[in-house]
Formats: structure tokens, sequence, C-alpha cells
């Protein structure tokens, strides 16, 4: 399960044959029965799935939401259809690109469901309160970094850009598996790609104090 | 290369796929602007990437999981619930509509598709009651019937096959043409008829019967063909 092109796992290089390893094809294996023993109702496999995949799907719900609570919600939901879908699964495609359209879906219907709310809201006041993580100091600024910090990078851009942008820049996948999993086509993928750079870059060039004389 | 060729490259391309001997790097080792804007854009790049896969979920991943669980039981059910309502809703609607709406609106088209006729015939002499007892039996058919109405008007509706309706235009007809019907006889008129008859009966004593003087002495005038009797003393 690769998270970051920048540390931990690393991003694959796009010069290499894109045969599964070893140890890819064993996660897939793992994958397949957890999925098969969680479709016959063997709760404990479900658990074990969740715990496997919840960072990563908490990581994709967080470049799709506004902020770290909404992340949550959306993976609340993922698993919550996970189970109920589970069943629908089948082997021949990796469980990691299935709960990445299935995050996909859930944050783009709670994004719809959330605008309708918001436009039915009467009153700021009507709005719940997110602040909830006042136990934990410390968790509560690195929420409110990541918060700011999608909002800074990220906010000017339309979704499918910033999945993209996300997905290529952050993430590490090449522009072919990032359409696969997003079933863009490629061509669709490098033009979205393009033009998140594009904003993301310039936004962070006109900011910067020099970028006047040298655009000059 | 300048600086704006530098810059409209960092502004799309790779960061990651740009080699050290590209011209954009090789302009970047010599242009201290350059370079200091190519080393920002990596440090934001990385640091949003470090932010976004270090920041753990706070949920316990088995609460999360019994929490899954409960909520799609629960769904389920609620789909269940739903789908059983629409059910009963669907059977509601259908029974309302097979009980009340379908047969009124068969009876509107009944009448609307029947070949029955109406017709309103105008009475002159004879009475609403006594057109309908004249019609009466002839207007038998089903559906079929008259009405009189309450605000007595001298008129009476039939509805019927167009048989009946004209069989009851002729009857009523008849009986309005005819010179001695009833309706047509004015009090004085009826008496005087029936002094004629008496006259040519009794030798033409004139049309009232005198005290004592015929075989009856009722001021009445006598209906013809009805027998008149003697009052006791």
């Amino acid at each position: 399960m690769r998270l970051n092109r920048f540390g931990k796992s690393g991003g694959r290089d796009v010069s290499q044959p894109e045969r599964p390893s070893h140890r890819d094809r064993t996660a897939h294996a793992i994958d397949a029965q957890l999925a098969s023993l969680a479709s016959s109702g063997d709760d404990s496999a479900f658990t074990t799935l969740v715990t496997r995949f919840q960072p990563a799907v908490f990581r994709w719900a967080l470049m799709f939401a506004g902020d770290a609570d909404e992340a949550e919600d959306i993976t609340q939901e993922v698993f919550v259809r996970t189970y109920r879908q589970i069943g629908n699964y089948r082997n021949d495609g990796s469980l990691e690109a299935w709960l990445y359209r299935i995050t996909r879906r859930a944050a783009t219907q709670m994004r719809r469901k959330r605008t309708r709310r918001g436009r039915l809201a009467l009153s700021p006041g009507a709005q719940p309160l997110r602040d909830v993580y006042t136990t934990d100091p410390g968790g509560r600024v690195d929420r409110e970094r990541a918060g700011t910090l999608i909002r800074e990078l990220f906010a000017k851009l339309p979704r499918r850009q910033r999945e993209i942008f996300d997905l290529v820049d952050l993430q590490g996948f090449s522009p072919t598996e990032a359409a696969e999993r997003t079933g863009m086509k490629p061509v669709s993928v490098r033009a979205n790609l393009f033009k998140a750079r594009k904003a993301i870059r310039e936004d962070l060039l006109a900011t910067h104090p020099s970028y006047g004389e040298l655009s000059r | 290369m300048t600086c704006a060729e530098c810059l409209s490259q960092l502004a799309t391309s790779s960061l990651r796929e740009m080699p050290a001997d590209s011209a954009v790097m090789q302009h970047c080792a010599t242009c201290p602007d350059c370079s200091r804007l190519t080393t920002l854009l990596r440090e934001r790049e990385y640091n949003a990437a470090n932010v976004l896969n270090n920041l753990p979920p706070t949920s316990n991943p088995i609460t999360l999981a019994e929490s899954s669980v409960r909520l799609a039981q629960r769904r389920r059910v609620g789909r269940v619930v739903v789908m059983v309502s629409g059910a009963a809703l669907v059977a509601t609607i259908w029974v309302t509509a097979v009980t009340m709406i379908l047969p009124v609106a068969r009876r509107s088209e009944i009448v609307a598709n029947s070949p029955l006729r109406t017709e309103t015939i105008t009475l002159r002499c004879l009475s609403p009651e006594q057109a309908a007892d004249i019609i009466n039996p002839y207007v038998r058919s089903r559906g079929s019937g008259y009405y009189m109405p309450n605000s007595r008007i001298s008129a009476i509706t039939v509805r019927g096959t167009a048989d009946e309706v004209a069989k009851s235009r002729n009857l009523i007809g008849s009986f309005e043409s005819d010179p001695s019907a009833a309706c047509r006889s004015t009090p004085f008129g009826m008496l005087k008829k029936l002094g004629e008859e008496d006259a040519s009966n009794d030798g033409g004593r004139g049309m009232f019967h005198r005290p004592g003087e015929g075989t009856s002495n009722d001021a009445t005038p006598a209906v013809a063909g009805k027998a008149t009797t003697a009052p006791k003393k």
C-alpha cells in the first residue's frame, strides 16, 4: 500500500515494468481472503480489513474533504458501504482500488448532501459544532494544520484536478495508474494534472517576492 | 535558458521527473532566484504529502468496524421498512382505485356511452303525473325512466331508448290533442254537456234537475255512465 512518494513506501519509477512484485501478490491474496471471509459474515475478518485499510481510506478522504472531521465521516461511510457491498467484490481487481472507488463515490455523495443541507440551513447556528477534539491539543493542532494546508493548497482547484494532483504528485502514482483508479482516460488525467500544477505553482510563484522580478 | 522560460517549465512539469541534467535544473544551479523557487515548490509539496500522510485517523479501527456493521444492519432494516411501507402505500392506492375511483369512472363512462336518449316533453293539457301514468308501461328498458319537475312546470322528461322516447312523445301528443280529453273540459262545459245528455234522455227538461223532479235530487252534475241513486230518508 503506497502512501507517500517522499518517504514511506515511495512511488514507483515510471520507467520500471509494471509487474507485480511478490509482496504485491501476497498483499493481494491476503486482501482477497479477507474480503471473502468478510463477505461470508466473519466480522473479525471485516475488523482486520478495516484496521488494514483505515489509514489509506482516511488519507484519500482527506483529499476529497475540506477538513479532517469530514474525512472521518467519509471513512465511516466507506466502511459501512464496504460491509454492505463486500459480496460484490470480485478477486480479479485490487481491493485497494475497489475501496478507492467506494471512497470517491461516498465523498462525492456526501459533498452533495452537505451542499443541499447547507442550502437548507437557515442560520449559522444550525451548523453543528465540529471542534470536538478538545482532549488532544496536539492532535487538534495537526488536524487544523492539515485542514489549513488542504484549503491553502487545493481550495482553488476543482475536485478532479485536486484528486489527480494528489494521486500523481503527492502519492506517486503514474498517470496511467491514476487513470485506472479514477476511471478516466490517461489523456484526461494528464490534462487535469497539467492544469492543477499550473494553478498551484502559479499561486505559489505569485506570492513569492522575487516572482515579479523574475517574470519580467 | 531565461528565468521566464524556467518559470513556465516549473509551472507545469513534474519536479520528480526533472533530471539533474535538464535545462531547468542546470539553470536553477546557476540562478539563485529560480533555485529558491524550485526548493520552495519541492518543500511545499513535500510538506503537503507529509502532513496528509502522517495525519492519523482519530477513530479506533475496531470501533469503526463495529459501528460500520451496526450502521449497515440498521440501514438494511430501514430499507426493508421503506420497502414494506412503499408496498403498503401501493396496495392502499390500488384498493382505493379499485373500490372507489374505477366504479365512478366506469359509471360515468357507461352514462357517456349509453344509447339512451333524454327528451323533455312540454305539456299543455296533462299534468306531469298524468303524463307519467300514461307513459309508465312503455318506459321499461334498463336505465330508462321519467322525471317529473318539482316546481310545477308543465313538462316531463323521459329517458329511454329512441323507441321509448318516440312512443312516449306520441302517446302524450295524442292525449294532449284529443278534444274530449278531461283536461280540456271546463266545469261549465262539463255541466253543459251533462245537461244535453239529460235532455235527450228525459224529453228536454233542462240541464239541471229540479228537486223531486228527476230521479236524482243531487245538485252535483252526474258523470256520464255513472248511476245515480235517490237519497234515503
